[in-house]
């Protein structure tokens, strides 16, 4: 420690506190006043470093901390502020690192030792978290959170006898039980509660809950934290009456009724038990004439007859009273093909009777009949537009009727749309739903998806403005800036797939790496609540944060946006002219002169964008300073178009950026580990794309892409001679085809014959047989137009064979004869369409 | 994938808590908020503890479990080739702490540990 006069003393004290009230301007004020007396003063350049790295000049932070470290290696001040820089760079390591040097020269900082503690549950080491919380404990020992912190630490890292022990020690410590109001204290008991219950003694924990459970505040867990226990322990009596008393308290709650019949031991899978439960259900309905589930859920495992006569009376009371959602809430029943030919059935029933009844009736019952009508014929339009029921003719025909009856209702032309996509014609789909988002500009929900279809049909612009219509414009990055400052990732999902079809790389790339980035957001927003859940005693919404944190990148949406991004790098690493901005992957196919011809044209198109942007930069600039969501100016994006993120040296290391969480979290992802393959073997890392092999086999037996992949991957073995010993040994311990030197015609032939009615099975026989011998090229062309023919074929298969086509290389002619097949079979569809 | 019915009771666009916003700005007010409330805590828990109980219990912190996760009880002998640790770091793209432990786990066979890693599923 460097002593300061008195003078320079309290200057520095009132230093920190202008840090500490974030009044930075005279805080760097007063530190500059210390070092015009004391220029190598460590502390004060620290909290200087500290107010500039606030202010965003973390250069200029790091350099001068380093300045002060190098001044004063002994004070604990300028490693703290070290570690507190590391930290709002998110490098935890080096950040902890920093703190336990602190920790050496002030063992009884309770700053620093906090600090410490919050980045050591913030990287998960369990074990250090709990030495850091004991020494807080030790510090204060009347606070209760530091016991119920080093409760949490224990708990985390699966010790739940500590964990309790130390709840109950505090507990035994208290002088008179706390009072019934003191949520802290209601919230702890349960936290004890569910400690004992996930050690596994369910008996304790249910006796413990019985102690707890007359003051505890929060009933309604209570109440179901028992019923679960006794049902476990096999209490059924008792379980069946909490189960009760909690339909009593929300009859709409499947799970309770999940309880209730299992703890009266019926099983849906059983006939025998169906009479009983379609009557505890009735009893449920009869009690109350507004109760949904109890009507739903017989549905469910009613089979046959009486099935259909609780159908009937299910739809008959949804129909009469219009409920809009009732197809969504019944078509779960469809997975069983005979209930579906049943609600068909009967719902073509009532739009004869309708019929019957005729306009005589009508006029008397007025509107009720005619909601009845508009019900059912809304409810045939869905079922025909369902993908287990599908006929999109029908559908068309009912929604049109319906349109005709109520031109205003903006509900029935969004099925139209939807209907519209499901022939692939995402032209009128978007054209039908902004039509539907005029009815109704107000509403929006009918504009989101109105959005959502546009993008589909590749209008990156128009969805924008559509969007924008319910964003804050004003802020930096206009309407998009907002999108991305609301974490808006459905929108930016479909804004980068849409980029991708119309093979604009960069965007996309730079969309899905923005997905990539909000959820690295959302881990670290976990800091501030390791301090702020123990001071508001929610201990156990907590815990179950850090463990959904734990795995958060299953999500579907980063799984989507990780998958379209690893296929960029791939594109990238397969072409590397495509980093040349405009250029286009089907340039490749195009003879010299007409690509240099295309190329220039791409280039122009290009110049012309950059100079728009150039253009619109200069008027932002005129515009006062835009600013953030959060007040502070907001910095200018560098690489708008994602040029910079395409141009990368090396995709393949780029993509493991996505494929690692996507193995990691979605193993069971099996396009996943297709990708985690194609990545890895093109990185000559064979060991491990034989691994995703094998796991996207074992997942599924009959992959066709895993087919394909595993003879490329026998035909490239002979040639790896580099491979150490060990590898090759290894290949031929797991990977059968190696062992036995199979003849891969033969096998790829009875791989063929294996599946001769599916498309993708088809395709991936076509393309190892072109692999294997090139010069069948001309039979996989025509093999390829008679996959047309097939009856199960998809919209989506037929494009998917017309990427094969580019692979093969096949003539312009040859893939326009494909095109004309295709347009010709689904006529509605935007993607065989000649723009 | 079913929809989760809605009761007959529930419309759409009926009156409804506003959804929160959850926006930069309402992270820093939760922030800010949060700061406030953090001095007063030490206070209001201060009246209902007994200073003694709680320096006896202090004594007791550490009782049980003891040893009992540092895992030093199965630790087997194993002799480790550091060749192997290298040629599995760069083969299977493992830290060096996980690569050293795959080969203690097959009795530091680096082919059995690496044909192991490769066919068990993620």
């Amino acid at each position: 420690m460097q002593p300061l006069q008195s003078k320079e003393n309290s200057l520095f004290r009132s230093l920190v506190k202008f840090y500490e009230s974030k009044q930075y301007k005279k805080g760097l004020k007063a530190a500059d006043q210390i070092l015009r007396k004391v220029p190598n003063h460590g502390d004060t350049q620290a909290m200087k470093a500290l107010i500039l790295n606030s202010q965003g000049q973390s250069d200029e932070a790091f350099d001068l901390a380093r300045q002060a470290l190098k001044n004063d290696m002994k004070s604990h001040v300028c490693w703290h502020v070290y570690g507190l820089l590391y930290r709002s760079q998110k490098n935890y390591e080096e950040a902890a690192k920093a703190y336990k040097f602190a920790l050496r020269i002030e063992p009884d900082s309770q700053n620093i030792l906090r600090d410490l503690a919050l980045l050591q549950v913030q990287m998960r080491d369990y074990q250090g978290y709990i030495q850091s919380r004991k020494q807080m404990l030790q510090v204060r020992a009347s606070l209760r959170q530091n016991w119920t912190a080093l409760a949490v630490a224990h708990h985390l890292a699966g010790e739940y006898k500590s964990a309790e022990h130390i709840l109950k020690t505090y507990e035994d410590t208290l002088k008179t039980p706390p009072p019934k109001t003191d949520l802290e204290h209601s919230e702890a008991a349960l936290y004890k509660n569910t400690i004992i219950s996930e050690s596994g003694d369910t008996e304790r924990a249910l006796e413990h809950l019985e102690e707890i459970l007359k003051n505890n505040l929060d009933r309604t867990s209570v109440l179901e934290l028992r019923a679960k226990y006794l049902l476990e322990l096999g209490k059924n009596k008792e379980a069946e009456q909490a189960y009760r008393k909690l339909l009593g308290r929300n009859s709409e709650y499947r799970a309770y009724f999940d309880g209730l019949e299992k703890a009266l031991g019926l099983a849906r899978s059983d006939q025998v038990s169906h009479e009983e439960l379609l009557a505890l259900y009735d009893s449920y309905a009869e009690k109350n004439n507004r109760n949904d589930a109890s009507r739903r859920i017989p549905l469910d495992f009613l089979q046959g007859d009486a099935f259909r006569t609780a159908a009937d009376k299910y739809l008959r009371r949804m129909l009469n009273k219009g409920v809009p959602s009732l197809f969504p809430n019944i078509k779960s029943v469809y997975e069983d093909p005979a209930k579906k030919a049943i609600v068909e059935d009967l719902v073509l029933g009532y739009a004869s009777e309708k019929k019957m009844n005729g306009s005589a009736q009508g006029e008397v019952n007025g509107d009720a009949s005619d909601n009845f009508e508009k019900s059912v014929l809304y409810f045939l339009a869905q079922h025909y537009n369902y993908h287990l029921s599908r006929d999109l003719q029908k559908a068309v025909g009912y929604i049109n009727r319906l349109i005709k009856m109520d031109p205003k209702f903006p509900a029935y032309h969004q099925t139209k749309a939807r209907i519209y996509k499901h022939y692939g014609d995402t032209k009128t789909a978007a054209d039908i739903i902004n039509h539907a988002r005029e009815l109704d500009p107000k509403d929006r929900y009918i504009n989101t998806k109105c959005a959502k279809y546009q993008l589909r049909n590749n209008e990156n612009d128009v969805a924008l403005s559509t969007m924008s219509k319910f964003t804050r414009n004003e802020t930096a990055g206009g309407p998009l800036g907002d999108l991305h400052d609301m974490q808006c990732m459905w929108y930016l999902l479909e804004d980068g797939e849409a980029y991708l079809r119309q093979h604009n790389l960069g965007l996309a790339l730079k969309r899905f790496t923005t997905i990539s980035d909000i959820f690295d957001i959302w881990y670290d927003d976990q800091f501030d609540f390791h301090s702020f859940s123990l001071r508001k005693g929610q201990i156990r919404a907590y815990v179950d944060m850090i463990r959904w944190e734990d795995h958060l990148r299953d999500h579907p949406f980063f799984s989507r946006a990780a998958i379209s991004a690893v296929k960029i790098y791939l594109m990238l690493a397969d072409n590397p002219e495509l980093t040349t901005p405009g250029n286009k992957p089907e340039f490749g196919n195009l003879d010299p002169v007409e690509r240099k011809k295309a190329m220039k044209k791409a280039r122009k198109e290009h110049e012309r964008l950059e100079k728009a942007e150039a253009e619109k930069k200069a008027a932002a600039a005129k515009k006062p300073t835009a600013t953030g969501a959060d007040g502070e100016p907001k910095k200018e994006d560098p690489d708008p178009r994602g040029l910079k993120l395409i141009q990368t040296k090396e995709p393949l290391e780029m993509s493991l950026k996505f494929l690692r969480p996507l193995l990691e979290f979605s193993p069971k992802n099996i396009e996943a580990q297709n990708l985690g393959f194609e990545v890895h073997f093109r990185r000559k890392k064979y060991l491990l794309a034989l691994k995703c092999l094998l796991a996207a086999q074992a997942l599924d037996p009959e992959n066709p892409i895993a087919h394909e992949q595993a003879i490329r991957f026998h035909q490239a073995l002979p040639d790896i001679k580099d491979n150490p010993p060990k590898v090759s040994q290894v290949f031929k311990q797991v990977f059968d085809m190696f062992k036995s030197g199979t003849d891969l015609k033969a096998a790829n032939s009875t791989w063929l014959e294996k599946n001769p009615q599916s498309p993708p099975h088809l395709l991936s026989a076509y393309h190892v047989r072109f692999l294997l011998d090139d010069s069948i090229k001309a039979t996989n062309e025509s093999d390829i137009q008679k996959l047309l023919d097939l009856p199960s074929i998809t919209i989506e298969q037929a494009a998917a064979a017309f990427d094969y086509l580019n692979e093969w290389k096949s003539s312009e002619k040859v893939k326009n004869e494909y095109r004309e097949a295709a347009a010709k079979k689904w006529p509605e569809a935007t993607v065989f369409q000649v723009n | 994938m079913a929809e989760e019915p809605q009761s007959s009771t529930v419309h759409d666009g009926a009156s409804d808590a506003p959804a929160p916003t959850g926006s930069a700005e309402d992270r820093k007010a939760a922030a800010a908020l949060s700061a406030l409330d953090a001095q007063d805590d030490e206070a209001s828990s201060k009246k209902n503890v007994d200073t003694k109980a709680l320096g006896e219990a202090m004594k007791n912190l550490s009782v049980d479990e003891k040893g009992k996760f540092g895992g030093e009880e199965k630790k087997k002998v194993v002799k480790v080739d550091a060749q192997d640790v290298s040629l599995l770091v760069a083969e299977l793209e493992l830290s060096k702490v996980k690569a050293t432990e795959l080969l203690r786990a097959h009795d530091g066979d680096a082919v059995k540990a690496m044909a192991a890693f490769v066919s068990t599923p993620a």
